[in-house]
């Protein structure tokens, strides 16, 4: 399909008249008219102001709306004008564009919009234009009135330096474990509550498994730990769990939430992004290998910058950028210029998001409304991303692609290249022998089948007749486009050097200039790259006249405003073990965000975060180990007072329950079938399966695009955050899980995902191919298990597996009737009756479907 | 999370009583009537609820058009066209970039005549002799407008108004600012949705407003219209069996932890899904309807078949109280040899629709159901051909996000009626524009809704379906 090329600005916001500049030098003096004479004054009065109230003022005035940014309540909205320029021109009514508009004169503007005026009202407007349009009113200083919104911003608890803070004396003292604890329970004791018991060790353990590995424990770990008797052994559990590397999947799949991660580039004509994956496993390295946060923002940002020690320091480096650029980036847009600037607010967002807690995009158009964001933090940003190279124009019709950059190769994998290249080089020629055939057999049988066309009868005695000739030109032209397509396959599987979606600073290294509205087409005076200064506390880094600024920006991010960006990373760790942020607004911690709900807890934490060199596993390792963490889930007869008081559990007086989230929920199923494999990571496309790729023809409009009709053997087993992710269409295969359970589609940059309850979600469970298969191939290995000789022992089993503990005696019982009693057996492998081949699998699918499984307490 | 906001403390003490019956030896039998009647009165996030204005609309069918249906065959003669017909046009204001097979500029004449219809005169091709039938019913917009030139993204758009974000869907909106009349049926439907979830999604709005996708309409009643409907494997009791046992489960862990809105809602959802399971294949069965109803649409008969089963299944799902149904109708991307394939696709599609209007219309449903039929965009008066050498009458048109047809239909707008014109070519609009965020106000408010207050704050913000545009077309209003 081809793609069309008319491109058009968003044209119902833009007149085609040239625009003023959007500040305001020349304005001042145009405001300041001479006084008015009795006659302007009257003429004002009676005839002008009624009908600018009465038919401009609901949709351009300070105290209904701006639209297009124009006000016609002041002599100053009037001249300074709205998006479209200035609205009049004083004594000159034919170039005043509120003339303009209000005869209906361009179809483009036509205001009123709900019907003209009528003739006397449009010549009270055109005399009073034309006489000079003398204007008593008096300006309203709006721009003082939001000078004093943005002090009161500035004001803004997530904007003021961390305080250094004690932990709080407590009433209780045998209860915290840590400082942590002190925190929590004095806000607890203020409001006359009660910490919950400790949860019993089953729970716990698969808590802090599930939290921090993504998995539940296995029978073994479970034994381990009931038979550790050291008052350690909970440290040696954590120890062990954020040692291991299903730590460092379930770390980073919040983080390709926030940053839009798909194996798909944009969402136009599923264009793979074949290199995507490389950046998926720098996430998982780095949360293994507990990169410090400061660095690892560093590398995203500006990676290609830095100094490298070794080359795979540098394949890491080149490949962090990929946070720029793995967004939803359109490529398809025959404006580059629009398209450019897209995805530059794309990465502001992006940043602001992420590390700032802030939606820094809202001022690409205006001041920010609420929080003390200017056009110029944004245009100051927008500069440095403005000099950065993202994308690239494709040779292909419209199409652009995002930047690559090839990755330096260690000698072994050099050495691995090459085989593969020699291997890939004997398929070219295996294909290649059988196309150079083909191909001269054809030209052999064109002027066969012609002349025998032409003259039927003439034939030789023993030559092929005109059907049978055909038929093999038929054929032969059909296996010739097989063989093409397997050469063009080949071709672009060949080991070439590996690459990497990589930002670059462009050649042109440039500040950006405002736009009005955020059009890019109509610009204003240019802005210094810089940052944004509400965030900042002590001076910000100086960018170089020949540098993006991606350099200082990180600097900027992990120095002067290393205040705000501790506060925004600490909270997303702690809404990740404890279900809700200590902001309930992880992303938005503006002016209307949520309070913190321990706002010195969040500082202490935040201080000991970059005091410990910005580690991860240090904090999560606190948090999980606090006596909070500990608490139960389970309500008793004392906490009904706490439910009442604070039913949300927002202070924390017990562990709030958490359904799995997607991943969790598959990783967690196949886990306990004993189905899931290991992985180290890799391409999750699976191009070496040809019906996996289309376009291949070089000469063809659109670039190579992917389907997923295909899946390697081993990927239903792989971890879901292996499986490739897609942008424009549902998820596909093994995936399809996330599809039910509020995975965050990869457009949307969110660090935190809402948890729903629909009935797709139940269908999907009670019906769909997940848990059935589970349940059976659980149901083979637990009667294939020679040690376990009665089903109460199979009960056990199967209850520490799925649900971390064993079955309570009620359970058990109820279990036994639910396994027995079972209706008549109808026909099929899954028929009733008490053949154990069948009721195991359905036991077992009962309690996958249970809350018991499917929440973490 | 949102959507708990929503339930009431009345709503939790209901429950709370519910539960605590549920654990002294309920039935099954009662156990569900209970489950049912509570989702009825639920201060869920599907509850009914009021509008900001008078609706004229209760309920919209969309019939998107998908590929973009050709506006200068179907509705819009432009004489030029014909007298042009193969040579180069003299357009201004060319886009800036210039499609594949389209830089000759060649006019291209329609595909067929059109002619006047009905009393209002409307022009219809004679592509689609059943629509021309109901056209006194139709108001058409010629002066359409989306920004983008790509399927996907103006399909994007259409549904969500945005093109490089997640937004929710068009459906979505509707279905947060009005609630459901029937509980136990989703408030939004997609029949034949594409591929594009995000068309049918709920974004950031609470996940019971997204699209319940009916990705083929079965012939034999034990096929499964929704995904996982049903498994054939299992007897109903049997599943009944189990979903007992872990709803048994379920309420014993609700009592050790006392509350937990997301384990009652998972509780909720087991029995909605079972209630789904039996309610859902009754109203996909078509065969109750009469034969004449049958024939009207075409079901049974093709080329109509697939189109039929939907239209007329978007009535029924109108009937029992869905809120916006949204049925696809593929097709219409005729890059090349158009007047080969337009015939084609008309055949499939026009009888259904005229059908769909006309039955809506016997009902009496017409009334108060709005139907919106539109591709994303349209196509272009000038001639693409892809090969470099076919003659003009093999020729398609390329895609044309500046100016397209749409006809709305019943809820409110005005009847015989077309607004919007463009420029001697078809290009661009000269008078009567209706972008897609006017249209969304437009639908919106027949609904009831003002499209400037029906807002969902999230990330710090205030979102609408608008944006920060759209005007309410008054001029089509009735």
């Amino acid at each position: 399909m081809v793609k069309g090329m008319q491109t058009r600005i968003r044209s119902q916001l833009v007149c085609p008249l040239v625009l003023a500049a959007l500040v305001l030098p020349t304005i001042a003096s145009a405001g300041e008219a001479d006084p008015l004479t009795p006659g302007q004054m009257a003429f004002f009065e009676q005839r002008v102001r009624p009908l600018l109230i009465e038919r401009c003022y609901t949709c351009h005035s300070e105290a209904k709306k701006v639209n297009g940014g124009l006000r016609l309540d002041s002599r100053r909205g009037l001249i300074e004008g709205g998006d479209s320029g200035p609205a009049i021109s004083p004594g000159k009514p034919e170039e005043s564009l509120l003339i303009k508009a209000v005869r209906y004169q361009d179809t483009d503007l036509q205001m009123p919009p709900d019907g003209k005026l009528a003739a006397a009202e449009l010549a009270v407007l055109e005399e009073w234009v034309r006489i000079g349009a003398s204007d008593p009113r008096a300006d309203t200083a709006s721009s003082e009135k939001t000078d004093v919104n943005r002090a009161a911003a500035r004001a803004h608890w997530a904007y003021q330096p961390l305080q250094q803070v004690a932990p709080p004396a407590v009433g209780d003292g045998q209860w915290p474990r840590g400082n942590v604890d002190r925190f929590v329970l004095a806000k607890l004791e203020v409001r006359g509550l009660h910490p919950s018991l400790d949860a019993d060790r089953y729970l716990w353990l698969r808590r802090v498994s599930l939290d921090l590995t993504g998995l539940p424990p296995t029978r073994n770990e479970i034994q381990s730990f009931i038979d550790d008797h050291s008052p350690l052994a909970w440290e040696h559990v954590v120890d062990r769990l954020l040692a291991s590397r299903d730590f460092g999947e379930r770390s980073a799949r919040p983080w390709l939430d926030l940053v839009g991660y798909a194996d798909q580039i944009g969402s136009a004509n599923n264009v793979p992004a074949e290199h995507a994956w490389r950046y998926r496993d720098y996430v998982i390295q780095a949360f293994r290998d507990d990169k410090p946060f400061d660095e690892f923002i560093r590398e995203q940002l500006a990676g290609d910058l830095l100094t490298a020690q070794s080359i795979e320091q540098r394949q890491s480096q080149l490949t962090a950028t990929g946070f720029l650029v793995l967004g939803n980036v359109n490529i398809v847009e025959s404006d580059k210029l629009i398209m450019q600037m897209d995805l530059v607010d794309q990465q502001i967002e992006k940043v602001g998001k992420t590390f700032l807690g802030m939606t820094l995009n809202c001022a690409r158009c205006h001041d920010h409304k609420f929080d003390p964001v200017t056009l110029r933090d944004y245009y100051g940003l927008a500069g440095i991303f403005s000099s950065t190279e993202s994308t690239y124009k494709e040779q292909r019709g419209v199409w652009s692609s995002v930047t690559k950059s090839p990755l330096p190769e260690t000698l072994e994998q050099f050495t691995q290249r090459e085989a593969a290249l020699r291997e890939n080089a004997k398929k070219v020629a295996a294909v290649h022998e059988p196309r150079v055939t083909a191909e001269a057999r054809l030209r052999e049988l064109t002027p066969l089948v012609k002349a025998a066309r032409e003259n039927p009868t003439a034939a030789a005695p023993g030559a092929k007749s005109l059907a049978d000739l055909e038929k093999e030109q038929a054929e032969l032209t059909k296996s010739l486009a097989t063989l093409e397509q397997q050469s063009w396959h080949l071709k672009y599987l060949e080991p070439s050097t590996p690459l990497a979606y990589s930002v670059k600073e462009r050649a042109e290294i440039a500040d950006a200039q405002l736009q009005v509205r955020g059009n890019p087409h109509v610009l204003g005076p240019a802005v210094p790259r810089g940052f944004v200064e509400v965030a900042t506390h002590g001076s910000p880094p100086t960018i170089p006249a020949d540098q993006s600024g991606r350099l200082q920006l990180a600097n900027w991010l992990t120095g002067p405003a290393s205040s705000l960006v501790a506060r925004v990373t600490v909270n997303r760790i702690w809404q990740r073990l404890f279900g809700r942020g200590l902001v309930g607004s992880v992303d938005y911690f503006g002016v209307r965000g949520e309070l913190p709900t321990h706002p010195e807890l969040l500082d202490y934490l935040a201080g000991q975060f970059i005091r410990d060199g910005w580690s991860q596993k240090r904090l999560i390792r606190e948090l999980v180990l606090s006596r909070t963490y500990r608490q139960r889930a389970e309500a008793d007869d004392s906490s009904q007072v706490a439910i009442t008081a604070d039913p949300e559990n927002r202070l924390l007086w017990r562990m709030s329950p958490r359904r799995l989230d997607a991943e969790m929920l598959r990783d967690a199923v196949l886990a306990v079938s004993g189905e899931l494999k290991p992985c180290t990571g890799g391409p999750a496309l699976a191009p070496e399966f040809i019906e996996n790729v289309g376009g291949l023809n070089p000469t063809d409009v659109n670039p190579v695009s992917f389907s997923l009709s295909k899946f390697r053997d081993d990927q239903r087993n792989l971890r879901t955050i292996y499986l490739p992710v897609v942008r424009s269409s549902e998820q596909q295969g093994p995936a399809e899980v996330l599809n039910f359970f509020d995975f965050a589609q990869p457009a949307r940059l969110a660090g935190d995902r809402p948890t729903t309850s629909v009935a797709s979600q139940a269908l999907y469970l009670l019906n769909g191919p997940l848990l059935k298969d589970a349940a059976r191939k659980l149901a083979a290995k637990l009667l294939d298990d020679t040690t376990l000789t009665t089903d109460d022992g199979r009960f056990s089993v199967l209850y520490l597996r799925a649900l971390g503990r064993p079955p309570a005696t009620e359970e058990s019982i109820a279990a036994r009737e639910f396994f027995t009693n079972r209706d008549a057996p109808t026909t099929g492998a899954d028929s009733g009756g008490t053949d154990p081949l069948a009721a195991w699998p359905r036991l077992i699918h009962a309690l996958l479907t249970s809350n018991d499984f499917l929440f973490r307490l | 999370m949102q959507s708990g906001k929503l339930v009431t403390d009345q709503h939790r003490l209901n429950r709370r009583h519910f539960l605590e019956c549920a654990g002294c030896g309920f039935g099954a039998v009662a156990l569900q009537a209970m489950f049912a009647g509570m989702a009825r009165s639920a201060e869920g996030p599907l509850a009914l609820r009021k509008p900001h204005l008078v609706p004229r609309a209760k309920r919209v069918i969309f019939l998107f058009m998908a590929g973009g249906p050709s506006q200068l065959d179907l509705f819009v003669p432009k004489p030029r066209l014909v007298q042009y017909h193969g040579q180069r046009v003299g357009v201004t204001n060319l886009p800036r970039g210039i499609a594949v097979g389209t830089e000759k500029f060649l006019a291209l004449g329609p595909a067929a005549e059109m002619v006047p219809r009905g009393d209002s005169g409307a022009m219809i091709s004679n592509l689609m002799p059943h629509l021309a039938g109901v056209a006194d019913e139709l108001c058409f917009l010629h002066g359409m407008q989306v920004d983008n030139p790509a399927h996907d993204l103006a399909t994007l758009q259409f549904n969500t108004g945005v093109v490089n974000e997640v937004r929710p869907s068009m459906g979505a909106w509707v279905s947060y600012g009005l609630g459901t009349e029937n509980q136990n049926m989703p408030s939004y439907v997609s029949i034949h949705a594409g591929s594009d979830v995000r068309a049918h999604g709920s974004a950031f709005l609470p996940a019971a407003h997204q699209g319940t996708v009916i990705g083929s309409i079965p012939q034999d009643p034990k096929q499964s219209a929704i995904r996982y409907l049903n498994d054939p494997q299992t007897p109903q009791a049997a599943q009944r069996r189990e979903i007992d046992f872990v709803q048994a489960m379920n309420r014993r862990l609700l009592k050790r932890v006392a509350e937990d809105r997301v384990m009652e809602g998972v509780m909720d959802s087991y029995e909605l899904a079972f209630r789904m399971q039996a309610e859902t294949p009754k109203l996909v069965d078509l065969s109750g309807e009469s034969a004449e109803t049958l024939n009207r649409y075409g079901v049974g008969e093709q080329p109509t078949d697939k189109n039929a089963r939907a239209c007329l299944l978007a009535r029924r799902l109108c009937e029992v109280g869905v809120r916006f149904v949204q049925v696809t109708i593929g097709g219409w991307d005729h890059h090349g040899n158009i007047r080969d394939a337009l015939p084609k696709s008309c055949a499939e599609a026009d009888r259904p629709v005229a059908a769909l209007i006309a039955d809506l219309k016997a009902r009496g449903l017409l009334e108060d159901t709005l139907v919106v039929w539109s591709g994303e965009f349209g196509r272009t008066p000038w001639s693409q051909d892809l090969s470099g050498t076919a003659p003009i009458e093999t020729h398609g048109r390329e895609h044309q996000p500046e100016s397209f047809t749409a006809f709305l239909a019943g809820g409110g707008v005005k009847r015989g009626y077309s607004y919007g014109t463009t420029d001697e070519f078809g290009y661009q609009v000269i008078g009567g524009r209706v972008h897609i965020h006017d249209l969304h106000a437009t639908i919106l408010h027949l609904l009831g809704l003002d499209h400037e207050r029906l807002t969902y704050r999230h990330a710090g913000r205030d979102y609408r379906l608008t944006d920060v545009y759209g005007n309410v077309v008054r001029e089509i209003l009735a």
